[in-house]
């Protein structure tokens, strides 16, 4: 990546965004104090589908879907359907059920519902490398919009602007802040629309809804490229890996409850099922949004004879919303307008990741494993310690990135989807399921996503079979079967889980 | 967490919690309810998918020359209508899960 020099403007823009967000967060702390939980009532189901959208606004979102679109058209989709089409998954099948639970982070369940210290360090370590791999993404997200924006070369970049998350995450912990999520998707939202209102308008087609009018943009691509086809089906990739990917993301996201937080801290079940609908929509804007910016900088590249070998292609993909501004010629400012964006959403994922994977440290296995005597300051602490470590450990991942921004988020999610999905489905709906098929199932599927990339080398059909990104097509029905023949071969689980699994997570 | 009751003894099978087994009344139906959802989840989904691949074969076909609201209509189908019906599926799954919990609440 080349840097091209220093640009006021939206490093300006950056930093006044962020003032406003620790702003905010100061005002909302001084006027709600400790009760803010409390107003969720207030904000109303609109407000938690707000929140919900918000808090899964990510880098791979943001920048991600769109590179894929600008490298292998149709196949972006897969990532598109698979992102949305995961809250179906999980709204039918487990979010209720696990709100009656009680426990709604992967260790917390486990833990509660099959009793067993293994299978509780197994999926605190899962739930640390799912954080370690999905905040990989993110920071090369960082890395690279902060090289765009201040004119360095990627590695100094991706310190400089991995020094400016920890420096924002200590200061609003240390101010307590308290985050609006309504502000923040209302922010995201508006700084990944009308940049692209203003190319579509641009770039001559209908720029009102631009999710529409980009349907012309893709048949002129399509005519202007001369048959390599971005829109057809299929082209750069087989029907097998397009649903492999697509399945994958789809019980990745079902394998990762939290992401609707709030729809468990809502007062009202009622209320918490019909914000997943507003939930859904407000993501749906991003992503009828996302396949618009690979649309059009792929239509400049063909018709400005930009060059293109596949190395340099593959090299911008990721940073391809942000060129698809400066291909379109739209002013600095308003590209600067998506970078911060980026900036915003990867920030908010990344401090949420990072406190997910510390705190299943410091609960999950320090205190419940090492040192079950420790008190709640030393606790504290050990979090704070885990927190920066694995910054550390997320900094020198992101320094060669492994791959493409969703494809790397795509690897965390398989193992979501291979491990953590299979227990939360089983224990859900099976009430046979004890502790010996989860530490099976969970070892197992830690094994398929990982065996690729670890034995695809002497294994070359791994590599067809168990791809990394897209792992869970085969892996979670191979997983869900060992499950069921293990635990039907071992003694079944204690009869109050079972009555407590029946009389109350499945209660009308 | 509400905590688990104690069990005086072995719960009767027909209380045994089987996503393939539901015990009558109201889980029953909201499994049901779950079948009909994930089958239109997955036929639209990759069933879609699948015939479009099938079609591929001969080039040029049906699904990808027919063009809607300036889109090929395979595109427009997976990349803009599927997130419209999920939302779709998301809202009759609250609408059902609203009946039933209506009815099976009164009769507690």
């Amino acid at each position: 990546m080349t840097a091209e020099g220093f640009k006021l403007f939206p490093a300006l823009l950056l930093l006044a965004v962020l003032g406003i967000l620790i702003l905010t967060g100061l005002a909302s702390r001084t006027s709600k104090g400790e009760y803010y939980l409390g107003s969720a009532r207030s904000v109303g189901r609109m407000g938690i589908g707000a929140a919900i959208a918000s808090n899964w606004m990510s880098a791979a979102s943001f920048l991600g879907i769109a590179g894929v679109f600008y490298l292998k058209g149709y196949f972006a989709l897969a990532y598109v359907i698979g992102w949305t089409g995961g809250y179906v998954l999980l709204l039918i099948l487990l979010a209720g059920q696990i709100r009656r639970f009680g426990k709604y982070t992967a260790p917390e369940f486990v833990d509660a519902r099959y009793e067993s210290p293994v299978a509780r360090v197994l999926s605190a370590v899962i739930a640390i490398l799912i954080s370690l791999i999905y905040c990989v993404a993110q920071y090369k997200g960082i890395g690279l919009v902060f090289s765009w924006m201040f004119g360095l070369d990627y590695t100094p970049a991706l310190f400089f602007g991995s020094a400016v998350v920890i420096s924002y995450l200590v200061l609003s912990g240390t101010l307590g802040l308290s985050k609006n999520q309504q502000l923040q998707y209302a922010l995201l939202i508006l700084c990944f629309i009308v940049p692209l209102m203003a190319i579509a308008r641009k770039l001559g087609y209908f720029w009102l809804i631009p999710q529409l009018g980009y349907g012309v943009a893709l048949r002129d691509l399509t005519s202007v490229a001369g048959g390599s086809g971005y829109g057809a089906p299929f082209a750069f990739a087989t029907p097998f890996q397009w649903i492999a990917l697509c399945f994958t993301l789809m019980v990745g996201t079902a394998g990762l409850p939290h992401v609707l937080a709030r729809f468990y801290t809502a007062p009202n079940i009622r209320d918490a099922r019909w914000s997943v609908v507003w939930g859904l929509f407000f993501i749906g804007l991003l992503y009828w949004s996302a396949p618009a910016y690979g649309t059009f900088a792929k239509l400049r590249e063909f018709q400005g004879g930009i060059p293109s070998d596949p190395a340099a292609a593959r090299a911008v993909a990721d940073l391809i919303v942000i060129k698809a501004g400066e291909w379109a010629g739209i002013p600095l400012w308003l590209t600067g307008v998506i970078a911060v964006g980026a900036i915003i959403a990867a920030f908010s994922t990344v401090s949420g990741l990072l406190v997910t994977g510390a705190s299943a440290f410091s609960y999950d296995i320090y205190y419940r494993l090492i040192n079950p005597r420790a008190s709640e300051r030393k606790r504290m602490a050990v979090a704070k310690g885990a927190t920066l470590v694995l910054a550390l450990l997320v900094v020198i991942g992101a320094i060669n990135p492994p791959g493409l921004i969703a494809e790397i988020t795509a690897l965390a999610f398989a193992l979501a989807g291979n491990t953590l999905f299979p227990v939360f489905l089983l224990g859900i709906w099976w009430d046979r399921t004890n502790k010996y098929g989860a530490v099976a199932g969970m070892a197992l599927g830690l094994c398929i996503t990982f065996a690729s990339l670890l034995f695809g080398g002497i294994f070359p059909w791994l590599h067809a079979v168990v791809p990394p990104t897209s792992s869970a097509l085969v892996g979670a029905p191979l997983v869900i079967g060992m499950m069921i023949v293990v635990s039907l071969l071992t003694p079944p689980p204690p009869e109050k889980i079972r009555r407590f699994l029946s009389e109350e997570v499945h209660a009308p | 967490m509400a905590q688990p009751q104690e069990a005086p003894g072995p719960a009767p099978r027909d209380t045994g919690v089987n996503f393939f087994r539901p015990r009558p009344g109201f889980m029953r139906k909201k499994v049901m309810y779950t079948w009909l959802l994930l089958l239109s989840w997955a036929i639209f989904t990759f069933g879609f998918q699948f015939v479009l691949a099938l079609q591929d074969e001969g080039s040029g076909g049906l699904l990808t020359e027919t063009v809607i609201l300036g889109f090929p209509f395979h595109y427009w189908f997976t990349g803009q209508f599927l997130i419209v019906w999920f939302i779709l599926l998301c809202f009759l799954f609250n609408t059902f899960v609203d009946r039933l919990t209506k009815i099976y609440q009164k009769r507690k």
